[in-house]
């Protein structure tokens, strides 16, 4: 789950981080109301879940009310990549002498916490990493329960850095690696961590990325959680499957992610195109499977749809009853293949046979997915 | 011989007593699975279909020699019964739950790591031998023994990749699932040593999929190993940004795209398997006998 740059902020204020003053806005009144709180001015950032929104006109600066207007009527209800942006933070302006890059990410190519950190701030990381890889300090952190400030400081010193600078920036890295620690993060990454004229250190920006697996232990973080827009992944999210929406007219159900995505990859090498991507996990009920199926057959879009099980937690008979009960509102004859193995196979074969629904009862999603090709074509043909 | 699963494998069942463990369990002991206990806290002295169950996995250790477990606890409980059997010497751990924090699998690999115990998992459908037994939920009845060592991501598409493999008249020496999630127990490189020492074993099938950088870390170790490997990687057709199921399967900025990965591991010198069905084809052209 990404957070909000606002939402990023508190969290870096409960840890005891600084962060310009600011509020979150919705409406042109509530920021005419919080501008007076800025006699100097503010800063007018969308809040979306996307990086380069400086680039396209989603961050402004206001010095006066009339400023302030034309900002929040160009910004509040912009695209940005996507997204439709609904609130904004309004901030103080601060004064800039430095921007230092600074983050902790998980690595999963060794299971260890990155620290990065740079002196050349203000750019993504991916552009300091080609224009000026010299001065991208990383550190392999292996056990982050066991780092302690001086070694942070120690580290740091190879930048160049000494003296209160180095201390206080090692005094930021130190609370930023705590509140990575202490709410399940994947990624915190402040850039810019500016160095105000009066030489302290504020976060300008805050991207976060908070594990979902964890968000049980976090019940204030779970709040924050935004729905999703499309209305078939908020369905899917309320059956309790995972579901990406596509743009084809094949509708994919698979008992694992590998063979969802295995069977998308069938279907363009046959230069068709999925209408979604569907994994039931390890969850399979007869209602699961049914609910899975209206899903699919409401979307407008699906012609075909693929049944890919295997049972070897899932229980294959519950499996082959949700399929007929959800298929029993085809309205539009959508036609259905279904390819379905493992315990109980013969068992869930014969409930599906008897309801004279076509199965495939090899390994081959290929044969599968020709066979449901092949059906769509005859029904257009009728 | 096989890899990790055989025939001195004596394993305990952590979280064995709710309704999916008990099933899994007699599944898993249907097969030949040498289970010799349970072990869930507060479940002491009970039983699962006649195997002892109990509390502490030091009394498995100690009344039983057991070697290796299989976990079927739920995903907030699994760090602790993880680190609990690490701690009680079991040196084989397979880890079937999804939804584990990320933060407790680094702590639970950090452990093993320390231990030298091999940690599969977690989110992963476990280990299979067949005919020698099973530690974890893939189905047993799809499975035939032979001489081609599996590695694999994903469950489902390592029981459909084996069932290729099979249904050309070939076998599976070991299959072993990974885990789907961003940080797993066991790095692909460390399971294809195993192969690559395995008597049993003559090629390894490795089926990988977009996301994150295993596979390409991987292709250091192929391009030494003597044993060919042949790879099939799945996400061809994913969007870029969005997580598929898999935690660990997301293209983030143009890096974990199946091209990438395929370039690296076809330099170091494994072959590719455009789709998973051409994966028997490509191994009876390899130079080896394939039963």
């Amino acid at each position: 789950m990404n957070l909000l740059e606002y939402q990023g902020k508190k969290l870096f204020k409960e840890s005891g981080i600084d962060v310009p003053n600011g509020e979150v806005v919705r409406s042109e009144e509530e920021a005419q109301k919080v501008f007076k709180k800025f006699p100097a001015g503010s800063a007018v950032k969308a809040q979306v879940h996307a990086g380069g929104r400086g680039k396209i006109g989603g961050v402004r600066l206001s010095r006066n009310e009339q400023e302030l207007t034309v900002a929040v009527k160009t910004i509040l209800g912009m695209e940005i990549k996507g997204q439709v942006v609904k609130e904004i933070l309004l901030e103080e302006i601060i004064k800039i002498e430095k921007e230092f890059y600074m983050s902790f990410l998980v690595n999963s190519r060794n299971g260890n916490i990155s620290f990065i950190f740079s002196t050349d701030g203000g750019m993504d990381i991916e552009e300091i990493a080609v224009k000026k890889p010299e001065k991208l300090f990383q550190w392999q952190i292996s056990d982050i329960s066991s780092v302690r400030e001086y070694e942070i400081r120690n580290f740091l010193r190879n930048t160049g850095l000494y003296g209160n600078l180095l201390v206080e920036t090692a005094s930021v890295a130190y609370k930023l690696c705590c509140c990575f620690q202490k709410n399940d993060l994947i990624l915190a990454e402040i850039n810019p961590l500016v160095v105000t004229d009066n030489g302290n250190l504020m976060a300008a920006d805050a991207k976060i990325e908070v594990d979902d697996n964890a968000l049980y232990r976090h019940s204030e973080i779970q709040s924050l959680q935004q729905e999703a827009e499309d209305v078939f992944e908020r369905q899917a999210k309320a059956i309790g499957i995972s579901y990406v929406q596509m743009t084809g007219d094949v509708g994919i159900i698979a008992s694992g992610a590998g063979l969802a995505m295995n069977s998308m990859d069938v279907l363009q090498s046959r230069g068709k195109k999925a209408a979604n991507f569907l994994e039931t996990g390890g969850g399979i009920t007869a209602d699961l499977i049914a609910d899975s199926v209206e899903l699919l057959l409401s979307n407008p879009s699906v012609n075909g749809i693929l049944v890919n099980l295997y049972g070897g937690v899932n229980p294959m008979v519950e499996a082959a009853k949700g399929v007929i009960r959800g298929i029993s509102n085809n309205m539009k004859n959508v036609a259905v293949v279904v390819k379905l193995l493992g315990n109980q196979q013969e068992a869930a074969w014969s409930i599906l046979e008897e309801a004279g629904i076509t199965i495939v009862k090899t390994v081959s999603t290929e044969k599968a997915v020709d066979l449901l090709l092949e059906k769509m074509e005859g029904r257009k043909a009728e | 011989m096989s890899i990790y699963l055989n025939k001195s494998t004596r394993a305990i069942i952590q979280g064995g007593t709710g309704k999916i463990g008990r099933v899994q369990a007699k599944w898993m002991r249907e097969c030949g699975t040498n289970l010799v206990a349970g072990v869930t806290p507060g479940k002491g002295k009970t039983d699962i279909d006649g195997l002892p169950v109990y509390d502490c996995v030091f009394e498995a250790v100690e009344k039983h020699e057991a070697n290796a477990a299989v976990l079927f606890t739920p995903a907030h409980f699994t760090k602790e019964a993880v680190l609990e059997s690490i701690d009680a010497g079991i040196k084989l751990v397979v880890a079937i739950p999804e939804h584990v924090p990320i933060h407790d699998t680094m702590e639970m690999r950090r452990a093993a790591k320390a231990k030298g115990a091999v940690l599969l998992g977690p989110n992963c459908p476990g280990i299979i031998t067949p005919e020698v037994g099973k530690l974890g939920i893939m189905p047993a009845n799809l499975f035939k023994a032979g001489r081609i060592g599996l590695i694999s991501r994903s469950g489902t598409l390592s029981y459909e990749a084996a069932g290729h493999v099979i249904m050309e008249g070939m076998g599976i020496s070991t299959l072993i699932g990974i885990g789907g999630d961003p940080v797993i127990g066991t790095d692909i490189e460390t399971i294809l040593e195993e192969f690559e020492k395995d008597l049993e074993t003559d090629a390894v099938v490795l089926v990988g999929e977009i996301g994150g950088s295993a596979e390409e870390q991987a292709a250091h170790f192929i391009s030494r190993m003597k044993k060919p490997v042949v790879v099939y990687i799945a996400g061809k057709s994913a969007p870029e940004g969005r997580t598929l199921g898999h935690a660990g399967a997301i293209i983030r900025k143009g890096t974990g795209a199946v091209n990438s990965k395929i370039q690296v591991l076809s330099k170091a010198g494994a072959r590719i398997a455009p789709a998973i069905s051409d994966i028997p084809s490509i191994l009876k052209t390899l130079s080896i006998i394939c039963q």
